[in-house]
């Protein structure tokens, strides 16, 4: 068992308490022994399977679906999944939250929170920076680097995923780094949280909610370089 | 495989009536007083090691005590003080607050606490990026921790500068993952850290020595160390930074309290109340023009009767027994 019994006891308490509506967990995986893949290095599909399923099991609200990265390539591109291991947490609607990397650590903080938000449908963001966020109209790629063994990064992920709770054009995604060391590469990353918008707006660090939403604005073009700087963001 | 699950932020917690962020003088004292009141008192401490009076090494003027004492000794009387009364410590770092919520929330790295009433005694040894290079270079290789970012530095040559105890704690880690490690101590180490690095031998120990230069333009390719008259250029990848200075720690509540120009917690000096109701703050934190162990301690003291009557005032309190700090304390 990866999630021990007491904190198996906490979850079962804490879910029959928030899960207001059914939660789909979708686990994408790669079969490791299956060459003809050729993706047969998956630090952690085993164990991020194992971890899904056993939060799974916590709640009848919670339903887990496993999927072949290749062999289900259908959904995988219909959740626009071209990793793993990697998890997509759907609601009511798919309101683009996602998992790249096992969400252990810290992380797991963000990934039960991110179920519970997305029963409830609720952002938990301030009225004004729903307000705010109600200006973007096109799509927005909310990418959040983080390590499992990083303090400041849960909150990072836990923001990102609300903000992507709270507009239908945007998505945020946890990028666990050494799993995905291109990724890093590719992204420049270096220290954690590092918050990439858009392939090339960067954010270093945790930063409060008004920050992140400013920041979101800002990747987006809905607030010029001048406020932008007033905000303190440049 | 071990994944350490964090159930933090999203597992429920109980209500304490006092959370004190802080473990220096003014927060422990603050503790004493609720906790010996009967108030479910927590106290959130960064690091025993961490804070101003930790790392002083003399201590001669502090009512009470005559004999010459360390200040980490001194904080280690009032610490087991607070215990004593019942009060809680957990070592854990805040990274973010919500006070005006009710109860009002303190998060931390692994867990979140709630509490009736928040004193902050975070104290004043923060400071802003002044090494030349380093504000431009954070999350290029400038890191300041090592648990979050050594395993990007897994196999490369680092630097570590400081000499505070948090620095010896997070040594080992980054040293795990670096294959050599230039530590640039900015001052005098403990003789517990001068153990921790003999057990380290890809440590390289630069006695003495200061950076005085982070180079690099899209990343850290090196530091650039005086050492006597002398400077040099180690070439490195990464940078982890454990100065300290003398300004406010405030960073984890994100522009909630407010402050001075100074940008220290602007407070009621009578009681420590902030503008937020509940929310008091003591200690260096406010700036005090005395920077003096019995001061933060005094501070810490005023904060928490303000507390306590707070709890009385709003009839909100956890605690089993209604003793109020005043009757407790005998004034």
């Amino acid at each position: 068992m990866l999630i021990n019994e007491a904190d198996r006891q906490k979850l079962t308490e804490l879910f029959s308490k928030e899960l207001n509506t059914p939660v789909r967990v979708l686990v994408f995986t790669v079969d490791v022994n299956d060459v003809s893949n050729g993706n047969s290095d998956c630090m952690y599909c085993k164990e991020t399977v194992q971890l899904a399923t056993e939060v799974g099991e916590l709640s009848d609200k919670i339903t887990v679906e496993v999927y072949d990265l290749y062999k289900d390539r259908d959904t995988a591109e219909e959740y626009g999944i071209s990793r793993a291991p990697a998890i997509a947490i759907v609601g009511a609607r798919d309101y683009g939250i996602r998992f790249y990397g096992i969400p252990a650590g810290y992380e797991f903080t963000a990934f039960v929170s991110a179920l519970i938000n997305v029963s409830k449908g609720v952002s938990g963001l301030s009225l004004n920076n729903i307000k705010r966020l109600g200006r973007i109209d096109k799509p927005v790629h909310i990418q959040v680097f983080v390590t499992p063994t990083c303090p400041y990064c849960a909150p990072a992920v836990q923001l990102a995923h609300k903000i992507a709770l709270a507009s239908d054009f945007i998505r945020a995604d946890m990028v666990e780094a050494q799993e995905f060391p291109e990724l890093a590469t590719h992204y420049g990353v270096y220290g954690v949280p590092r918050t990439v918008i858009n392939e090339d707006y960067h954010i270093e660090g945790a930063v409060p909610e008004d920050t992140f939403v400013l920041h979101v604005l800002a990747a987006a073009g809905k607030i010029t370089k001048e406020q932008a700087a007033l905000a303190g963001l440049v | 495989m071990e994944l350490n699950l964090s159930l933090g932020t999203a597992a429920p917690a109980e209500v304490y009536d006092t959370i004190i962020i802080g473990g220096g003088p003014a927060g422990l004292s603050a503790a004493l007083y609720t906790a010996r009141a009967s108030r479910k008192t927590l106290v959130i401490d960064m690091h025993p090691g961490a804070g101003a009076l930790g790392m002083t090494e003399r201590i001669d003027n502090y009512p009470g005590v005559p004999e010459p004492i360390s200040g980490r000794e001194l904080l280690d009387r009032f610490r087991e003080q607070a215990l004593k009364f019942g009060a809680e410590i957990v070592q854990s770092q805040v990274v973010t607050t919500d006070l005006r919520s009710d109860p009002k929330q303190v998060i931390t790295a692994d867990n979140v606490f709630q509490g009736r009433t928040v004193i902050i005694a975070s104290g004043a040894m923060g400071r802003t990026p002044s090494i030349a290079g380093e504000a431009a270079l954070i999350g290029r290789g400038v890191s300041y921790c090592a648990t979050c970012d050594a395993p990007f530095f897994r196999g490369k040559d680092v630097a570590v500068v400081g000499h505070s105890e948090m620095m010896a704690d997070e040594l080992p880690t980054i040293a795990n993952f670096a294959a050599k490690v230039y530590l640039i101590p900015h001052g005098k180490l403990s003789p517990e850290s001068k153990e921790i690095v003999t057990q380290h031998p890809q440590v390289v120990y630069l006695e003495g020595a200061r950076v005085v230069k982070i180079l690099g333009d899209d990343f850290v390719t090196g530091v650039e160390v005086k050492l006597a008259n002398e400077t040099a250029v180690y070439p490195v990848s990464g940078v982890f930074m454990y100065l300290t200075g003398n300004r406010p720690v405030l960073d984890y509540l994100d522009g909630s309290v407010q402050t001075t120009e100074k940008g220290c917690i602007a407070v009621n000096m009578q009681d420590g109340a902030t503008q937020i109701p509940g929310v008091f703050a003591a200690g260096d934190v406010t700036c005090t023009p005395v920077r003096q162990v019995v001061v933060a301690a005094a501070q810490g003291t005023l904060a928490a009767l303000a507390a306590d009557r707070y709890l009385r005032k709003t009839g909100r309190s956890g605690s089993t027994s209604p003793e109020s700090v005043d009757s407790a304390s005998g004034l």
